[in-house]
């Protein structure tokens, strides 16, 4: 039943885009000089200097082609206050197969000891080669995927790639599979009061 | 994966889900539809225990857009062409934090043929309705919706505005005939706050404020009870069949997780003639 939803993808895919594409910014949004600083849910700048903007077809290629490292830093689903004890509170998470999940790598204020440890597990899954293709991703309307993708470019990488529809552009025509915090991201020496 | 080790996983995710990192963090590809069967595997064990669920069977049938144009008001509809013998019904939508929606006891007056509810749906998921037959056997359906987004989507408007009139409830009755079982509709406004909605203002989360529990009544007989949950759309409409034997009124309570608790009678027109 599910591979027959996957199908009509051509067809589909002009309205798909449409669906999945972060809204407009009414204003016009650019890109901030650092890294954004503000809520990471919000409208983003169209572009990401030093870094190449993709769709949904393009990621697909690319893991096609050349085996990108795929990063996501779409946040933890946080459990809500004023849940009865003993119902049921059982997140589960979906993205790209083969992604590495870093959640929080995305914020604007990383202190030195998270700079450090994310740097240290970009080099481990590039294998220390800044021409690995690299792709950075969350939800549409995320600034954590875009200043990731700045702190990439940043650090050197020279094929940094931003996909703005993250999760919710992917899953429309491409297959997700069930993803676990990256266990040596979340076992970093935490400098500050956790999140 | 042996099934202790599920287990165990499935327990950490329920007291520690950010914690949960010793799995592997690189899945193949292609495996969707076995993930998507374990994890209601695990769902099922944790609501239903070791019950037999039997599936592709005709007791319940789920009907829901396939590509839903607002995520935070996905319409479920789900229908039991065996009405006589359905006792219970309930809903989970899978990929939800908050996987049970709803779960309806049907009373004496009830009839259960066809429900409809509005759910927020968080992401592409499979949506299983759940009968529980008289004779104490279980049959399951399943949907899958495309839609992402809807548990933590804003409502629009200040949380003072969004509680305006909380509690206030209306209801519609469908054509009245003697002796045929009657459609209604139950509407009660309430934000059915999720806790996962962030103020965009603040930005700080609205707590959960939701229904946990809907009853309704005609005369003295139930027509259901709900079990609600934060996977309920903000003000919740409820459409339900009845049996419209003897005199009314229709009679309906509604209870929140803060305390809130609203009710309201329904006058009924008989059937004339």
């Amino acid at each position: 039943m599910r591979p027959m939803l996957r199908l009509p993808i051509a067809a589909a895919a002009a309205v798909l885009l449409v669906a999945a594409a972060p809204a407009d910014s009414p204003v016009g949004v650019r890109e901030p000089d650092g890294y954004w600083q503000g809520a990471l849910h919000g409208y983003t700048p169209k572009t990401l200097a030093g870094a190449t903007v993709v769709d949904a077809a393009q990621v697909a290629r690319l893991i096609e082609e050349h085996k990108p490292v795929l990063l996501d830093v779409s946040e933890v689903d946080r459990k809500p206050a004023g849940l009865p004890p003993g119902g049921l509170w059982f997140p589960v998470h979906r993205n790209i197969p083969g992604s590495t999940w870093l959640p929080g790598a995305g914020d604007g204020d990383l202190d030195a000891a998270a700079q450090d440890a994310l740097k240290a597990r970009v080099a481990d899954l590039t294998g220390g080669d800044l021409e690995r293709p690299i792709v950075t991703y969350c939800h549409p309307d995320c600034w954590g995927s875009w200043n990731l993708g700045k702190r990439l470019v940043t650090l050197g990488y020279r094929k940094v790639h931003w996909f703005p529809q993250g999760i919710d552009g992917w899953q429309d025509g491409h297959d997700t599979a069930v993803s676990r915090p990256d266990p040596s991201w979340a076992a970093r020496p935490k400098a500050t009061a956790g999140q | 994966m042996a099934s202790s080790r599920r287990t165990t996983a499935l327990l950490a995710g329920l007291i520690l889900p950010t914690l949960l990192a010793a799995g592997s963090a690189h899945a193949a590809a292609g495996d969707t539809d076995s993930q998507r069967a374990e994890r209601w595997g695990e769902i099922k064990q944790q609501i239903f225990g070791d019950a037999k669920i039997q599936s592709g069977g005709k007791a319940v049938k789920i009907d829901a857009p396939k590509r839903a144009d607002d995520a935070s008001l996905v319409p479920i509809t789900l229908t039991v062409p065996d009405k006589d013998n359905v006792a219970e019904l309930s809903l989970i939508i899978d990929d939800n934090p908050t996987p049970y929606a709803a779960h309806f006891v049907f009373g004496p007056a009830a009839d259960p043929s066809e429900l409809k509810l509005r759910v927020r749906v968080n992401n592409y998921t499979d949506v299983h309705a759940v009968a529980k037959m008289k004779d104490g056997t279980f049959q399951e359906a399943t949907e899958y919706v495309k839609a992402s987004g809807g548990c933590s989507a804003p409502m629009g408007m200040s949380d003072e505005e969004a509680m305006q009139g909380m509690g206030d409830m209306r209801m519609k009755f469908g054509e009245t005939q003697p002796g045929k079982p009657v459609q209604a509709t139950l509407m009660i406004r309430h934000p059915n706050f999720s806790g996962m909605q962030m103020n965009q203002v603040t930005r700080d989360y609205t707590p959960a404020r939701y229904i946990q529990k809907i009853t309704v009544s005609y005369g003295d007989k139930s027509v259901f009870t709900m079990d609600g949950d934060i996977s309920i759309s903000a003000n919740p409409v409820i459409n339900f069949g009845y049996l419209p034997d003897g005199a009314g009124p229709m009679k309906v309570t509604a209870t929140d997780n803060q305390g809130g608790h609203w009710e309201k009678s329904f006058p009924v027109r008989s059937a004339s003639n």
